[in-house]
């Protein structure tokens, strides 16, 4: 068994915003990280949690307007994961 | 490309989730003084996209993310501008119609680079910053789906 910390990291943290969290009825989740070598991508998070409600049926793609940031920094869908990594949905822009 | 002063651009990103005036935004960042400076101030309209009266604009966004995103875009627009500072005060939470939503103020030596690299700021942030508006009328919310042209 690993330390503490480390089983912590062993996760990756979904987060959802504005009208995405709404239609998921969660705003967070925290998901065991794959072991064995299988690698984890936010597109794969997307298909695994069951986001899309009529999923395209080319993997790896998202929606047309719903970006992807890893980490605070916006990111490619099929950037390769790594475990304590936070992922967050982000459906179209509106500010300013 | 390096800033025409020589020196890092001071940049200000301000997220309140209370209203706030503007102009006193303003007079606390204008210090010292620059040969010019280039402002814009977004208010909330009174209206919905379909025209019906607005209660109220509610603002999410990712918080950590939308400093990050508002750091960047700011640091970047200031130094392809060669601008001296800059501030960005966008409001968070519910809004009312009238109350200002958005803040861009540059300032640089000429006219040019502060108007240029406010009007380029402004859009990049509508963007690329991670704010969403939610319209309340008639007691429901309505996420808005795109941004009002330019």
């Amino acid at each position: 068994m690993n330390s503490q910390g480390a089983t912590v990291a062993a996760k990756v943290h979904v987060r959802l915003f504005a009208a995405l969290r709404e239609r998921a009825g969660w705003a967070e989740r925290s998901l065991s990280f794959p072991s064995g070598g299988v690698e984890q991508t936010p597109a794969g998070l997307w298909r695994q949690l069951g986001l899309d409600p009529s999923p395209p049926a080319e993997t790896g793609h998202l929606p047309a307007g719903i970006r992807v940031a890893v980490n605070h920094a916006f990111a490619a869908p099929d950037t390769p994961l790594a475990p304590g990594d936070e992922v967050a949905f982000l459906p179209p822009i509106t500010g300013g | 490309m390096a800033p025409a002063t020589g020196s890092t651009p001071r940049i200000d990103i301000r997220l309140p989730g209370e209203p706030f005036e503007p102009l006193t935004e303003l007079a606390g960042w204008q210090r010292p003084h620059a040969a010019a400076e280039g402002h814009f101030i977004g208010r909330v309209r009174p209206a919905t996209a379909t025209g019906a009266p607005l209660e109220a604009l509610e603002l999410e966004h990712y918080p950590g993310m939308t400093e990050a995103q508002l750091q960047a875009l700011a640091s970047a627009c200031a130094a392809r501008h060669g601008a001296e500072a800059v501030l960005v005060t966008h409001r968070v939470g519910r809004i009312l119609p009238g109350e200002a939503i958005v803040l861009v103020a540059v300032a640089a030596d000429r006219r040019g680079p502060a108007l240029r690299c406010v009007a380029e700021l402004l859009e990049e942030l509508k963007h690329h910053a991670p704010f969403w508006k939610r319209e309340w009328s008639g007691g429901t919310g309505t996420w808005v789906g795109g941004n009002t042209p330019l």
